[in-house]
C-alpha cells in the first residue's frame, strides 16, 4: 500500500481487535454467497402487516396518502406549465422552442433514468 | 444536508477515559452517519454513510473505504466496478454487510480498541420495519458485544432538544425532512403519537436528484460535468423554496429584470481555442527559412550520393580498362589465367561491361544518352530477325526473334510517345503565344475573361468533387444515411440489395444466360466515375490558375481560402464560447425544492408536507380541536432540508390553507437542523434514567425478537 494511502487511514482494516467476530471469519473469502439481503419491498412483504391489527401503526400505513390538489404538468427544460408532451421522448414541453430542443439532444441521454416513476 | 468536504475524520484518541456505563450515541442518517458521547455537545465523528469496495491496483486486493476521501488518493484504486454502497434503501437499514462496515469504521474512529463495552444509543425511522431492527441488534450484540442498546427516532430527538431551548411545546407537530423520506410526527405531551404519524417518501436526495437530472437535460453537452456531488453543492447554494410556485413561475416566465436578478450561473471551466488560423509575417519567414534549409539539406545530401556514384562508377571504368589492356598485352594462352582472377568469361563480356558503365556513369553525370538516334538508323541491322520469315529460323533463332520484336515495338512505342509529348508541348506552346497576344492587345477584357473562366471551371471541378464524395462537404452532420449516397451509388446499392433477394428464392438460374454476368459490371465501383471529362478540367483549371498566378499579383487560388470556411462552419456546431459552458440556474432554483411540496413532479403520488401537517392531524383522532390549535402553535421543523430557506413561509402559507379560517399557527425551524437529532439523543442517553430504556444482551438472548416487537423508548424521562 502505497505511504499516501496508508497516512490517510482512509482503508479500513480487514481485522478490528474490538469486534467479536471478523469481517473475513463472517464472509469467508472466495466463497459465493449469493444475495443475501433482501430489499426493502421484500422485507415489508415478510414482515406480515396483514395480519396485524389495522389500527397499530406500521411502516407501510404510516405512508402518505395521495395527494388531493390536482397535480400540474410542468416544462421538463424550461419549468413552465406544460400543455404538450412529446410522443417519443415523453418529455413534456411548454412551446415550439422547447419541442426542436429535446427533439434535438443526443441519442444517449439516459432516458431510462429519466422520470422513469411516471411512465413505468 | 451533509457538506462534501473531503477532511477525514481523524482517530480519536481518549477511548478509554470514558466508563463503561457512558453511551456511545449514533445517529444513523440517511445521507450522514454521526458518533459520539453521551453528554457532548458534538459528534465526534461525521462521516457520508456510503461504502466503496474497490480494488487496489498494485497489490490486487479488495479493500473498504467507509465514507468520503481524497479522490486525488482514489488513483491507487481500480473503482470501474464498484459505486458508492449505502446500507439504506429508502429510510430503512437492509444490507447490514455495508452496515457493519460503516459501524466498524465509526467505532474504529471513535478509538475503539479492544472492546466495545458501552450501551449504545441508536437512531432509527419511525415504525422501522421488525427485521431490520432486530438484524441491527443481532449485529451490535453478537459481532460487537455491546452491553445494552436502545433504539429512538431522530425527529423526536430533535423535537424534544428544542423543546428544552424553549423553542416548541410539548405538545406539538415535528416535520423533519431528511435524505431520503420526510415524516410529520405529532408530539402530545412529550411523546409521539406514532399511529398519527406520516411519512412521505421524498427528501433531500430527491432534490439534488431531479437538479441534476434537469441540467443535464437542459445540458446535454455537460453532462459528465454534472455529478451527482456538484448538483448536491449547488442546491446548497442556490435553491429556495417559493412562496408562490405559480407565480415565482410566471416571473420567470415574463423574463423580466427581478427574473433576471433571481438567476444564478455556474461558470464551467472553458479554454478559449487557440487562435492558429492566421501567421504573422515573421512566423511565415521562418518557416519558410526552415523549410529552405531542410530542401538545401537534402539537395547536399543527393549531390553528395551522386558524387560517390561517380567516383565509384569511373573507377569500375578504369579497372576495366586495365583488365582489357592487360589481355591485349598477352597471348591467348594467358587470357584463360587473367580472366579465372576476375568475374568474367570472355573479352566480350568485359567490354560489355563497359559499355554498361559508361552508360551509367553518363546518365549519374546527367548528360544525355546518345545512343537511341543512332539506333534509329541501324533499325534493320540491330533486328536483322524481325523481316525474315519464320520458316527459315531454326528453334534459337526463332526465340531471339521473338525477343527482337518485342524490343522494336517498345523503342517504337517510347519515340511514339516522345513525339506526342513534342507536338502537345508545342500545342501549349502555340496556345500561350496566342493567349500572349490576347493579353497584348487588351489586358483588361482578357483578365477578366480569364477569371470568369476559372470561376466557371473551378465551380464546375467542385461540383463534381462534391457528388464523387458523396456531397459529404457540409460537417453540419444530421443527414441520414440515405442521403449521403451520390445517385450512381445509390443504383449500386440498389443491384446489391435486389441481387441478394433474386438469390434467396425458388429456383436459382443466375448464369444460365451470359448477360446475367454483366450485373458484376454494373455493380464494380469503378462503374460509379466518369471521369474522362472530369480530368480535361482539371487540367484546364491548372493552366488557367497558373496563368493567373503569373499575371495578377491579387489572385489568390480557391483552393487555399476552403478551409477556414470550412472550419467556421463547423464551429457553429459545437460549444465553444464562455456562453455555451456556463450553466443557467434561473427556475430550477426553486423548481426542484419544490417536489417537496409536490412529489408528483417526480412521480411520487403522495402528499407534500403541507398536506402532510393536515394528514397527520386528521389522524390524531383522540384529540379534540382546542387541543390541535395547541399543537399547530408549535410546528417544528428539522432534517436536512429545513436549511431551504423560504421553506417555512411557505410551510406555513400551506397549513394555513388546511387549518381553519384564523386558527392559530406557529413554525419554528430547529437550532441545528442537521445535528439536532444527534445532540438531542446525547442528551438523552446522558439522563440517569436512559438505563432503564435500554435492552440489555442477556434480554435479547433470553427472548429474542419479540421484545424488540414491543419495544418503545419513552422520550420523556
Amino acid at each position: 500500500m502505497e505511504a499516501e494511502v496508508v497516512s490517510s487511514e482512509m482503508v479500513l482494516p480487514a481485522a478490528l481487535p474490538f469486534k467479536r467476530v471478523q469481517m473475513s471469519d463472517k464472509y469467508p473469502k472466495g466463497q459465493s454467497r449469493g444475495r443475501h439481503w433482501k430489499h426493502l419491498k421484500q422485507i415489508l412483504q415478510a414482515e406480515n402487516y396483514a395480519s396485524l391489527p389495522a389500527h397499530e401503526p406500521n411502516y407501510l400505513n404510516i405512508e402518505s396518502p395521495p395527494s388531493l390538489y390536482p397535480s400540474k404538468k410542468y416544462c421538463d427544460v424550461t419549468g413552465f406549465e406544460a400543455p404538450y408532451t412529446d410522443p417519443r421522448t415523453k418529455l413534456r414541453y411548454a412551446n415550439q422552442d422547447v419541442f426542436k430542443r429535446i427533439r434535438s439532444l443526443p441519442n444517449e441521454m439516459p432516458r431510462g433514468t429519466w422520470l422513469c416513476h411516471r411512465f413505468n | 444536508m451533509p457538506s462534501y468536504s473531503i477532511t477525514r475524520p481523524s482517530r480519536q484518541e481518549d477511548y478509554a477515559r470514558f466508563s463503561p456505563d457512558t453511551p456511545i450515541v449514533i445517529d444513523n442518517g440517511g445521507s450522514s452517519f454521526r458518533i459520539g458521547w453521551a453528554g457532548e455537545s458534538d459528534p465526534r465523528v461525521t462521516f457520508r454513510n456510503v461504502v466503496q469496495r474497490p480494488r487496489h491496483k498494485a497489490t490486487g486486493e479488495t479493500v473498504t473505504i467507509v465514507g468520503d476521501h481524497d479522490p486525488s488518493l482514489m488513483k491507487y484504486f481500480d473503482c470501474t466496478r464498484t459505486s458508492f454502497r449505502s446500507p439504506f434503501d429508502n429510510n430503512v437499514v437492509y444490507q447490514f454487510e455495508i452496515m457493519e462496515y460503516v459501524l466498524d469504521y465509526g467505532f474504529e474512529r471513535l478509538g475503539a480498541n479492544l472492546q466495545v463495552d458501552h450501551p449504545i444509543l441508536m437512531t432509527e425511522c419511525i415504525c422501522n420495519p421488525l427485521s431490520s431492527r432486530s438484524k441491527m441488534a443481532e449485529l451490535l450484540f453478537e459481532t460487537y458485544g455491546v452491553p445494552s442498546i436502545a433504539f429512538g427516532v431522530d425527529a423526536v430527538f430533535s423535537y424534544k432538544l428544542n423543546q428544552q431551548f424553549g423553542r416548541c411545546n410539548e405538545d406539538g407537530l415535528a416535520i423533519c425532512s431528511g435524505f431520503s423520506a420526510s415524516h410529520v410526527i405529532p408530539i402530545v405531551k412529550g411523546e409521539p403519537v406514532t399511529e398519527a404519524c406520516c411519512r412521505t417518501n421524498i427528501g433531500g436526495y430527491h432534490v439534488t436528484n431531479y437538479l441534476k437530472q434537469l441540467l443535464s437535460l437542459k445540458y446535454p453537452y455537460h453532462m459528465s460535468s454534472i455529478t451527482w456531488e456538484k448538483a448536491e453543492e449547488l442546491k446548497m447554494e442556490h435553491c429556495y423554496v417559493a412562496t408562490d410556485f405559480a407565480s415565482e413561475l410566471q416571473l420567470f416566465q415574463k423574463g423580466n429584470e427581478e427574473a433576471k436578478e433571481k438567476t444564478r450561473c455556474w461558470q464551467l471551466p472553458w479554454v478559449p481555442p487557440t487562435q492558429g488560423d492566421v501567421p504573422s509575417e515573421e512566423e511565415l519567414a521562418r518557416r519558410a527559412a526552415l523549410k529552405e534549409k531542410q530542401g538545401q539539406r537534402l539537395r547536399d545530401m543527393a549531390a553528395a550520393r551522386k558524387s560517390i556514384r561517380i567516383t565509384e562508377l569511373e573507377n569500375e571504368l578504369n579497372g576495366l580498362e586495365d583488365l582489357l589492356q592487360q589481355l591485349d598485352e598477352v597471348e591467348e594462352p594467358e587470357v584463360s589465367s587473367i580472366l579465372s582472377g576476375t568475374k568474367f568469361f570472355s573479352r566480350q563480356e568485359i567490354e560489355s561491361a563497359i559499355l554498361r558503365v559508361t552508360q551509367s556513369l553518363r546518365k549519374a553525370k546527367g548528360e544525355p544518352s546518345e545512343p537511341e538516334e543512332k539506333n534509329d538508323s541501324s533499325l534493320s541491322e540491330k533486328y536483322p530477325l524481325v523481316s525474315v520469315p519464320d520458316e527459315l529460323l531454326s528453334p534459337e533463332q526463332l526465340k531471339e526473334k521473338k525477343r527482337q520484336i518485342f524490343l522494336k515495338t517498345t523503342s517504337e512505342g517510347r519515340l511514339l510517345a516522345k513525339r506526342k509529348r513534342y507536338e502537345e508541348e508545342s500545342l501549349r506552346e502555340k496556345q500561350n503565344q496566342l493567349d500572349e497576344e490576347k493579353r497584348l492587345e487588351n489586358p483588361e477584357l482578357y483578365l477578366e475573361q480569364l477569371h470568369d473562366r476559372y470561376r466557371e471551371l473551378s465551380e464546375k471541378v467542385e461540383l463534381r468533387k462534391r457528388v464523387k464524395t458523396n456531397g459529404n462537404q457540409n460537417l453540419s452532420g444530421g443527414v441520414g444515411r440515405g442521403e449521403r449516397l451520390s445517385a450512381a451509388q445509390k443504383e449500386r446499392m440498389r443491384l446489391l440489395t435486389s441481387a441478394a433477394f433474386d438469390r434467396g428464392k425458388g429456383e436459382d438460374t443466375f448464369g444460365a444466360r451470359d448477360e446475367d454476368w454483366q450485373l458484376y459490371k454494373l455493380m464494380s465501383k469503378d462503374n460509379d466515375d466518369d471521369d474522362n471529362g472530369q480530368d480535361e478540367d482539371e487540367a484546364e483549371l491548372a493552366r488557367v490558375t497558373s496563368r493567373l498566378q503569373d499575371i495578377d499579383p491579387n489572385f489568390v487560388p480557391k483552393s487555399d481560402l476552403v478551409p477556414p470556411q470550412a472550419t467556421s462552419e463547423f464551429s457553429k456546431f459545437r460549444p465553444q464560447s464562455l456562453e455555451d459552458f456556463k450553466i443557467v440556474i434561473g427556475v430550477e432554483r426553486f423548481r426542484c425544492p419544490e417536489v417537496l411540496f409536490q412529489p408528483n413532479m417526480i412521480g411520487i403520488d403522495q402528499a407534500g408536507l403541507d398536506e402532510m401537517a393536515g394528514i397527520s392531524l386528521r389522524r390524531l383522532d383522540r384529540v379534540d380541536d382546542p387541543m390541535k390549535d395547541d399543537i399547530t402553535k408549535s410546528i417544528l421543523v428539522t432534517g436536512g432540508s429545513a436549511l431551504l430557506p423560504g421553506l417555512l413561509p411557505r410551510l406555513e402559507v400551506g397549513i394555513q390553507q388546511i387549518r381553519p379560517y384564523l386558527s392559530p399557527l406557529t413554525v419554528v425551524r430547529a437550532c441545528d437542523p442537521i445535528l439536532d437529532a444527534w445532540r438531542g439523543a446525547a442528551i438523552y442517553a446522558n439522563s440517569p434514567r436512559f438505563s432503564l430504556q435500554t435492552l440489555s444482551i442477556q434480554d435479547y438472548y433470553e427472548k429474542g425478537e419479540s421484545l424488540l416487537r414491543q419495544y418503545q423508548i419513552k422520550y420523556t424521562i
